[in-house]
């Protein structure tokens, strides 16, 4: 009987090491709507630049990541209450957010662009003055901005929100607002889209994206993140992401590139990963 | 690449969601027909105290929109189970039972709409009560309850929409609204292809509602007898 | 011919004693007592609202009767061990509103009982159902559904359903009653063969023609009990009740009489 047991303890030990050996995964919820941070790729894969620091930061920490498209409205949530694991979706730092869940430290300082018809005549300044209707994405930094800048200041804007951005620029060219006020990457791919569209200007707000975690992190992957994340503005990498996702080349361009860099994130190749994607989303 | 391509290659996603909308509207049917057909005979033939609780179910249920239900279920069930429970199950258990608060009120109004004097000729035979219902009540309900239920039909198919705010889980809208971005950012066509393929969506649930209701309305033919035709047709 | 008629009866086959039943403040039944014996036809009259088809109903229990007791030959149908769906099975029952299975044809609605209570074989059902069609002239709408037959055929399939499973008596409340006049008279027709051919039943009718030809006896009741009880003759040409010759006599003018032959 005591042998019995020593075997059993023996084989648990055993178990319990090859448990361990094999990386852990870590589901991370993201709302796939939004390039160039992340979206679905035509082929059905979840990219984009919030998604690849992520899978890079993983490689470089020796953990695996499950992504999984998740409705805006619950990523707090579910994140906060430990069903998923980390959150990657162009998520501001903010206090309020600080009380449900943990943010690593930022990773993106973000700008909003302000775009409006070309034909318009609108500047930055006409374009957010009295009596104009400003279309933004709901509980995003543009809708934050123009409300505490512009509302709550006194300036009669009229704001109008959107559970997605394309719904608001599509307002724009349909005339029921006269400006939409988003983060700079998105304005950009959306104007290089349709030559009806400009962007008057940019508003520096200098929000800060980070990813976050269940409130206490249970499972201590905020300094994993950190340090992943360091490790990879170090590198050659972090250049290569943002000239892949950040440098206007169209999507269906990155998705291209994406593709065929694939083979690197397969081999765990951090720098030649992001080097074959910037290759290929600036290749002519 | 032409509009129609750029259309069609975002069509075909949704296909690939198809089957997740089909897999929650499949089981939430068969969840509501269940519970809804127990709730029903509870309510027809029921004690006083049963039949008050059916109500309150039925009441709690047709109160509350479908979305909320949907929130209150999946982030409800699975820290009360304390184990992990599928998204599509959550998605088809708060919408079946959702469902089952209508399809009972279907149910029984069939019941009763059969006359008390079928019942009493039953009996008059020597059927017992539960013979009588299941070879002489049940019949002629079911018959009845086919119109109403295919009404049901309809309005679940597009509560199917509501899922989409479980995380991992990728029906017919969230895949369209997933496409939404992109879509609108392919050069020079901008957001001219967003109303085309809304209206697509649009479609896939309407071949979703009238398809089953085509089903529904074969399986009123086959079942037709004299007597028992749709309100609105003439009788014979 | 009275006479002759009392000779050709059987012994009691049903026994009715001192039934109550009262529907909240309404007491419609006030202690009803009657005999019943084998072979004979009771007709059961009075004015409406008086317990007629609550007696009926009460007889086979489709209403529960508050108070007194029935026996069908030696079983006790009130007695609380009986099991009323086998006693059942052994009454007919034809209903004013003839009550036949919506979704079931003629054929159906007539071996439904033989197959769901008696558990026969279906062949045989169907057979013996064919039968009692016939019997009782519409084999030729076996396939028919009730929403296709006229209330008189409706009526008739209602009987065939009840002889179909060899009644030991057949209780008819007010069979014509919901029929137009030209219908009725196909239906008195197959009742008085029946009464002919010596099934015992108790009819509720408004048809005095019916009454005086084929009644053995005749109960008059109002307000809850019975009045009086005798043979035609007596109760048409010296009722013994002043009550019983003004019903009858009004019944008279306002229905005439049908008898159906």
């Amino acid at each position: 009987m005591k042998k019995f047991l020593l075997v059993l303890g023996l084989l648990a030990v055993v178990g319990l090491a090859a448990v361990s050996a094999a990386a852990t995964t870590y589901k991370v919820a993201s709302d796939t709507t939004w390039p160039p941070f992340e979206w679905q790729a035509g082929g059905g894969q979840l990219i984009g630049f919030d998604l690849d620091v992520m899978r890079l930061i993983a490689i470089l920490e020796g953990y695996d990541v499950n992504i999984i498209s998740y409705s805006w409205d619950i990523i707090f949530i579910d994140v906060g209450n430990g069903r998923v694991d980390i959150g990657a979706s162009g998520a501001t730092i903010t206090a309020e957010r600080e009380a449900v869940v943990d943010f690593s430290a930022p990773y993106w300082t973000s700008n909003q662009a302000v775009i409006v018809m070309a034909d318009s005549d609108l500047n930055i300044a006409s374009a957010l003055s009295a009596g104009k209707k400003i279309g933004a994405q709901v509980g995003t930094t543009g809708a934050k901005w123009v409300q505490e800048q512009l509302i709550d200041k006194g300036v009669d804007v009229e704001l109008v929100e959107y559970t997605l951005y394309p719904l608001a620029v599509l307002d724009l060219v349909n005339g029921n607002v006269d400006a939409v006020v988003q983060d700079e990457p998105a304005s950009r791919a959306s104007v290089a889209a349709d030559a009806r569209l400009s962007i008057v200007g940019v508003i520096e707000t200098g929000e800060q994206f980070g990813f976050f975690v269940t409130n206490g992190d249970p499972n201590g992957l905020l300094p994993k993140i950190n340090d992943g994340l360091q490790k990879l503005k170090a590198s050659t990498a972090w250049a290569d992401l943002i000239t892949a996702y950040m440098g206007g080349a169209e999507l269906t361009k990155i998705e291209a590139a994406w593709v065929a860099a694939a083979p690197f994130l397969a081999a765990k190749d951090v720098t030649g990963f992001a080097h074959a994607l910037a290759a290929g989303a600036t290749a002519p | 690449m032409t509009a129609t391509e750029i259309l069609w290659q975002n069509v075909r996603p949704l296909f690939d969601a198809l089957p997740v909308t089909l897999e929650v509207l499949g089981l939430l049917l068969v969840v509501g027909l269940t519970l809804g057909t127990v709730l029903a005979f509870a309510q027809a033939y029921g004690r006083r105290p049963l039949r008050a609780l059916c109500v309150g179910y039925e009441q709690l249920f047709r109160g509350i929109p479908p979305l909320v239900v949907i929130l209150l279920f999946w982030n409800g069930i699975t820290p009360a189970l304390g184990v992990p429970v599928p998204g599509i199950v959550v998605a088809a258990l708060a919408l079946g039972m959702r469902s089952a608060a209508y399809q009972s009120q279907i149910f029984r109004g069939a019941i009763q709409a059969v006359p008390p004097g079928q019942m009493m000729a039953a009996r008059s035979l020597g059927m017992s009560r539960i013979q009588a219902i299941r070879s002489v009540i049940v019949p002629q309900a079911f018959r009845l309850a086919i119109p109403p239920w295919a009404n049901e039909y309809s309005s679940v198919v597009k509560d199917t929409a509501f899922i989409c705010v479980i995380g991992g889980l990728i029906d017919l809208t969230r895949q369209a609204l997933m496409k939404l971005a992109p879509l609108s950012m392919r050069r020079p066509i901008g957001t001219q292809l967003i109303l085309p393929y809304l209206i697509i969506l649009g479609l896939f649930y309407l071949a979703l509602t009238y398809g089953g209701n085509g089903l529904l309305s074969l399986l009123e033919r086959r079942l037709s007898i004299p007597g028992f035709e749709m309100k609105g047709k003439v009788e014979r | 011919m009275p006479a002759e008629r009392e000779s050709r009866l059987g012994d009691v086959i049903l026994r009715v004693e001192d039934l109550h039943k009262r529907y909240g403040k309404d007491e419609v039944l006030k202690g009803v007592t009657f005999e019943l014996r084998r072979g004979e036809t009771k007709v059961v009259i009075g004015p409406s609202g008086t317990g007629k088809s609550t007696l009926l109903r009460c007889i086979n229990q489709l209403s529960v009767p508050d108070k007194g007791r029935v026996w069908l030959e030696d079983v006790e149908i009130t007695h609380a061990r009986t099991n009323i769906n086998h006693v059942r099975a052994q009454i007919g029952f034809v209903f004013q509103d003839f009550n036949l299975f919506n979704h079931l044809n003629a054929l159906q609605n007539v071996s439904i009982g033989l197959l769901k209570v008696r558990k026969m074989p279906k062949e045989a059902a169907l057979a013996r159902a064919s039968e009692e069609l016939a019997r009782v002239g519409l084999a030729e709408k076996a396939c028919s559904y009730p929403a296709e037959l006229s209330g008189g055929q409706k009526q008739r399939v209602s009987i065939a359903r009840a002889l179909a499973m060899d009644p030991k008596l057949i209780l008819f409340d007010e069979p014509t009653s919901a029929l137009d006049p030209e219908l009725i008279g196909e239906v008195l027709e197959v009742m008085i063969q029946l009464a002919r051919g010596g099934m015992t039943m108790i009819v509720v009718s408004h048809e005095m023609g019916f009454a005086r030809a084929v009644a053995d006896r005749i109960i008059f009741m109002e307000g809850g009990g019975i009045l009086e009880e005798g043979t035609p003759a007596e109760l048409f040409t010296c009722p013994r009740c002043e009550r019983t010759g003004q019903f009858l006599r009004k019944i008279t003018e306002l229905y005439g009489e049908t008898d159906g032959q």
